[in-house]
């Protein structure tokens, strides 16, 4: 039974087709990747799964669940974090503050007990701080931890994403392009914190132009073309596939 | 002469640092440092100046319980706008709301006037959650025109309905505010209680904002769309925190009609939403006592403006220009950041000139 089954699914723009009947599914506990030219429709795959966008057609269930056309946060809190392609830290919030702000479904509180500062929610933010120093002592953040998260690097506040995605204690986690705009130095970085997600048993899902690194730590890669889904197998009979090897040829030479 | 040199500048850093200390015991919390501290220095210098005031400047009573008043829903309307990003023009009407509740349950029903002044709390906050349902949808000018429509709507209310509010003219003679007998009938005595309650809701304030909540209303001002990728209900926590800063003008309006003793619509026009506005602008955004601050001052300058009649709207109006020209995010945010800055500058200086020697 696979955690997540997107089952012919299509969306459409004012007519332009964007994703044209792409059934995928992706199994517990693996790494998958997504490749694509431009406009291949990888993003809009990841917004119609965490719920900004909803479908034109067809069906996304996630652990049995049908998610199809449900509001982004209940989405979110099944268990499907998400990171964006351009960055999204919030900029007038502090390093932890960012990181305690992705456990929200997690923390005890609302407006009046909060307001109030009742014994449970003093006891659930002081675990929750706990928490999100482990998380950044995970990302090598933890020595910035009160500054404010636009005072990051570019890389860093992409770490800093990664980590408010980690904080949910995601069921599967949609990486939109973590690698762009980074240095091979971190490129390395993130692809080795990647792996170990995985290994703490989250199911990942990236998106990413970067070939090297999705061929390098991706159990299984799909290749979307034209809003069609034309390949989906293992890195390595993916590299061989005529189809994609056309795809991606015909953009960079045409 | 590299010696001599180098104690001069021991000696100025020792001054400005010490200035800057001082600066910074007065100044309102900019919102970027970790706010894990629930109280500072600042905050009891803040409560010795409030303590002190009736001795030393009995004068200056009556206006610092209005501005108390104005200060309390300048406060609520901080967390709305300031923290949450959300634009009210209509915050006078829950201010009204407040006012009249009080009025009317005190001089028609007869009830005592603390639990009218929970029950202006309770009629506020169920006004705003009616409106805020429909309305928090929008976003920007859009949501702006919705609230300064609530708010001429709620005045075309009162106005008409005169067998329940009194009409034009309003309601007369509300008795003043008492708990358990004790009657609030002095100057002292309503200082004493309008800022008792400020500190009460500037607590409840700080707890919010140091909370989940508080987290969840910068998200949702940053990125909305981030804030629901990690399950916050962005539609609940507009709401909520719309109706929270409605219960705060209602209280607000509630003291306002104790102190005053009427309660008339000319008080809860247009004017008065966007002096909150401006308020919470002036004081800075996301902060608590920014907006508490500007209310003092604005409340000053309105009364001694009012002596030059005809030209304090002209006068006040270039105020407020000027205000954002040179603090255009606030006083409270900009005099933070340059201060942040100077201190940073210093060490910087100080480093490179080590490094040279």
């Amino acid at each position: 039974m696979p955690l997540l089954a997107i089952d012919n699914i299509s969306k459409s723009y004012d007519g332009v087709l964007a994703l044209n009947q792409v059934s995928l599914s992706v199994r517990q506990g693996i790494i998958k990747g997504l490749i694509g030219p431009n406009g291949a429709g990888k993003t809009t795959l990841f917004h119609l799964i965490s719920g900004l966008e909803s479908p034109t057609a067809g069906q996304i269930s996630f652990g049995n669940v049908d998610i199809t056309g449900k509001a982004p946060h209940e989405i979110a809190s099944l268990g499907v974090g998400r990171t964006f392609q351009t960055i999204q830290t919030w900029g007038t919030m502090t390093v932890v503050e960012n990181i305690l702000a992705g456990m929200h479904t997690r923390v005890p509180g609302n407006f009046l007990s909060s307001g109030l500062w009742l014994p449970w929610i003093h006891k659930g933010e002081g675990a929750a701080l706990k928490e999100a120093k482990h998380i950044l002592e995970f990302l090598g953040l933890l020595g910035r931890w009160k500054w404010s998260a636009m005072q990051l690097s570019f890389g860093q506040q992409k770490m800093l994403e990664l980590g408010r995605a980690i904080a949910m204690r995601p069921r599967l986690l949609l990486l939109d392009e973590p690698a762009a705009g980074l240095t091979p130095v971190e490129v390395k970085r993130l692809s080795e914190k990647v792996c170990q997600l995985r290994g703490q048993g989250i199911t990942i899902m990236v998106v990413e132009h970067h070939q090297g690194m999705v061929m390098e730590i991706a159990d299984e890669v799909a290749v979307l073309h034209n809003g069609e889904l034309i390949a989906d197998d293992t890195p390595a009979a993916v590299k061989k596939d005529p189809r994609v090897l056309e795809a991606y040829l015909a953009g960079a030479v045409g | 002469m590299v010696a001599d040199n180098k104690s001069e500048f021991r000696k100025r850093d020792l001054l400005l640092t010490g200035g800057l200390w001082l600066i910074s015991l007065i100044l309102p919390d900019p919102h970027l440092p970790y706010r894990k501290e629930f109280l500072k220095k600042r905050d009891f210098v803040y409560l010795g100046a409030l303590v002190l005031l009736p001795v030393i400047w009995p004068g200056a009573l009556f206006l610092m319980g209005l501005a108390g008043i104005y200060a309390i829903v300048a406060l609520g309307l901080s967390l709305f706008l300031g923290y949450a990003g959300q634009i009210s023009l209509g915050h006078a009407a829950f201010f009204g709301i407040g006012a009249y509740t009080t009025a009317i349950l005190t001089t028609r029903y007869g009830i005592p006037p603390v639990g009218a002044f929970w029950a202006s709390a309770g009629a506020a906050a169920a006004c705003a959650y009616l409106i805020g349902k429909p309305i928090l949808k929008l976003k920007g000018y859009f949501l702006a025109l919705a609230t300064l429509g609530f708010g001429e709507i709620f005045l075309v209310i009162v106005r008409e309905a005169r067998d329940l509010t009194g009409g034009v003219s309003g309601i007369f003679g509300v008795p003043w505010f008492s708990v358990a007998g004790f009657t609030f009938d002095t100057y002292l005595k309503q200082y004493c209680l309008i800022w008792g309650v400020l500190i009460g809701l500037v607590l409840f304030a700080k707890n919010l904002v140091r909370s989940k909540m508080g987290r969840a209303l910068l998200a949702v001002a940053a990125s909305e769309d981030a804030a629901a990728s990690v399950g916050i209900d962005v539609a609940r926590v507009k709401l909520g925190v719309f109706v929270i800063s409605a219960a705060f003008a209602g209280l607000a309006g509630s003291l306002f009609a104790g102190v005053i003793s009427t309660a008339s619509p000319d008080a809860f026009g247009l004017g008065l939403s966007v002096l909150m506005v401006m308020m919470v602008i002036i004081g800075g955004m996301g902060t608590l006592y920014g907006p508490i601050f500007a209310a003092i001052f604005l409340t000053w300058l309105t009364d001694s403006l009012g002596a030059y009649q005809e030209y304090s709207l002209p006068i006040f109006g270039v105020i407020f220009i000027l205000l954002l020209i040179f603090f255009p995010d606030g006083i409270a945010t900009r005099l933070n950041a340059r201060l942040i800055y100077l201190i940073s500058y210093w060490g910087r200086k100080r480093r490179r000139e080590r490094i040279d020697q």
